[in-house]
């Protein structure tokens, strides 16, 4: 009834730019300005008009603007509640950056600052170049956080890195924590031994976590972005990050995460490590090595498919005899997992078969699909392991279908999904509905730069996808994973509870959720032995 | 051999392990924000696009520059 008395307007700014997380905030704020029902305020890019779309907020103002055109759309009670909301909108829009030191320009901020030895850099990608280089020429360690750099840009700032002796993590990294420093999207993880390399960001984020978690520590952790692995880049900066932590005393054991690199790439770090290094190192290319490496490097390398393993194994690297405690610490026994399916599986209705996981984690939905195609085979995604499995509509699952929320097509124009829930609150309403669905998977990511409150910001999500499985019958399992720790700001000893508190099965590794996923979709047609050697493969060493 | 191998690996890059982080912060404040909790010596660039000129007045313009 109120819908019909409610009023949808929308003030279209051409040509201002706001990045994305200041909107966010923006329409947080919107939408509680009393009389207000929805608000959104973002720029105006394809993907954000689906969403307004969504919200019922798309007008056609909206509509025909482009991507360099800001919205501010909402639906309040009355014309006059709409009319105070856009004012108040507009003066939280002119309002000034948080920081008490803003600059406006590079060069200002190098003179306030002239010994600076890192700069985090989050622009538009087309840009970075030009403001990476002159930080380069000044001596200073960059962390890349911005995507859509071009590779030929990349590959000459790695270039004159390498020449300089800096590090460019980036493009594309989401993490890194240098001197116990979260760096972007990073948690708060205890100091210790072992040292990272990643050109995974959540990856880097579950092997620091679980590492602090199951009693061990990093040194450093040095997030290189997706592309650094490709044959295009040839794994500068992770041959530059080895080097950097080879000649870091703090470091014991040098611990590599990535997806499968290039073939060339994977030879080319792994000669390195035999001819240039001494230390002892884990490698981690999800779901296992492009080639197999060479019999001479087994007695310093550990090779393992998951994050999982390879978090244990760095422990077992550095002291033998903190492995058995860091398991208990961190992981569940297959006979244990066996039990807690049948127990959910019970109560599935039989139509329930296909597993669906709402990621904001990247490597996180890798690992999954990693774990669950040798069992459940075909896993469609919108970023699958084999081009025939994606997707049509990103939007919507087909069978058993893993997404990535952070990848391009939800976030062009938007925050990523760690910070804003929108649209992983909209997926998992319209998950509950299918019939078909046996399970749902989801990944909670804590530390600096995400969400204060990610699992207080899916409550209504949580119950409203319960409210509609009940209806029709049927009962719904939740399963998550929050990668985090007690020191990270959200703190995961109270996210778990809150997400128990709604019933949601919470694991305490991702790889953990998809093996539990898996078993309880199966229905218990899939043998005892068969989770055993699963477990054995992909949670321990190979 | 093996000091040998070490001294080949050194690299300026891990200077920057153990000394106190001075960090420039260019683009989304939430990253500055975090590093002041955390209580990291950090200055925010507000980093805005470089305007557009339209076609027309970039070719005036590069005639008279």
């Amino acid at each position: 009834m109120m819908k019909g008395l409610s009023v949808t307007k929308s003030v279209v700014r051409k040509n201002l730019y706001r990045d994305s997380i200041q909107l966010l905030k923006i329409s947080e704020e919107a939408k509680k300005i009393p009389g207000v029902l929805e608000a959104a305020v973002v720029m105006c890019t394809e993907t954000n008009k689906e969403i307004l779309e969504k919200l019922g907020l798309l007008t056609e103002e909206a509509r025909i603007s482009t991507e360099n055109d800001m919205v501010v759309s909402l639906r309040a009670k009355s014309k006059t509640a709409s009319s105070d909301a856009m004012k108040k909108i507009e003066e939280m829009l002119m309002k000034p950056s948080v920081a008490e030191r803003a600059f406006y320009s590079l060069d200002t901020a190098l003179k306030a600052m002239p010994d600076a030895n890192l700069a985090i850099v989050s622009i538009p990608g087309e840009h970075a170049r030009d403001v990476v280089i002159p930080l380069l020429e000044r001596g200073v360690n960059v962390h890349l956080f911005s995507d859509h750099v071009p590779v030929e840009d990349e590959l000459e700032l790695k270039k004159i890195a390498r020449q300089r002796g800096l590090l460019v993590m980036g493009p594309g990294a989401g993490t890194s924590i240098i001197n116990n420093v979260a760096v972007a999207f990073a948690d708060v993880v205890n100091k210790g031994p072992i040292g990272i390399v990643a050109a995974a960001g959540t990856g880097l984020q579950e092997v620091s976590v679980l590492v602090s978690q199951a009693g061990s520590g990093i040194s450093q952790a040095i997030g290189v972005g997706g592309g650094d692995v490709k044959k295009s880049v040839g794994g500068i900066m992770t041959l530059e990050g080895i080097k950097a932590l080879e000649a870091d005393p703090e470091t014991n054991i040098i611990t590599l995460v990535s997806k499968p690199p290039d073939a060339e790439v994977q030879v080319a770090i792994m000669d390195y490590v035999k001819s240039e290094c001494i230390k002892s190192y884990v490698t981690c290319f999800v779901g296992g090595e492009t080639i197999p490496i060479g019999k001479d490097l087994k007695e310093r390398v550990r090779q393992t498919k998951t994050l999982h393993a390879a978090a244990l194994e760095s422990i077992r690297a550095d002291d033998e005899a903190k492995y058995s405690e860091a398991v208990k610490l961190i992981s569940i026994e297959p006979d244990a997992l066996i039990r807690m399916a049948d127990k959910i599986s019970a109560k599935l209705a039989e139509e329930q078969r296909y597993l669906r996981g709402l990621y904001t984690g990247g490597t996180l939905m890798y690992e999954t699909m990693i774990l669950v195609r040798e069992a459940m085979g075909d896993i469609y995604s919108n970023a699958p392991l084999d081009k025939r499995l994606m997707l049509t509509d990103p939007y919507k699952s087909f069978r058993n279908t893993v997404v990535d929320l952070g990848e391009e097509e939800y976030t062009k124009g938007r925050a990523h999904p760690m910070i804003d829930p929108t649209v992983r609150r909209i997926r998992l309403v319209n998950e509950a509905s299918d019939p078909e669905v046996a399970v749902i998977m989801m990944d909670f990511v804590l530390g600096y730069g995400s969400h204060a409150d990610p699992a207080g910001a899916h409550v209504e999500a949580i119950q409203g996808a319960q409210r509609i499985a009940e209806k029709g019958g049927r009962y719904l399992p939740i399963l998550a994973h929050v990668c985090g720790t007690n020191k990270d700001p959200q703190s995961l000893a109270g996210q778990v509870e809150r997400l128990q508190r709604l019933g949601v099965t919470v694991l305490p590794t991702n790889a953990l959720v998809a093996l539990l996923a898996w078993i309880i979709a199966a229905k218990g047609e899939v043998k005892d032995s068969t989770v055993r050697r699963m477990y054995k493969e992909y949670l321990s060493a190979v | 051999m093996k000091q040998q191998k070490r001294s080949m690996s050194e690299n300026k890059a891990s200077k920057l392990f153990g000394s106190p982080l001075k960090v420039i912060n260019i683009g989304l404040d939430v990253f500055y924000q975090a590093l002041k909790d955390q209580g990291v010596d950090a200055v925010q660039v507000s980093w805005k696009p470089p305007i557009k000129l339209e076609k027309e007045y970039e070719d005036i313009l590069s005639k008279i520059l």
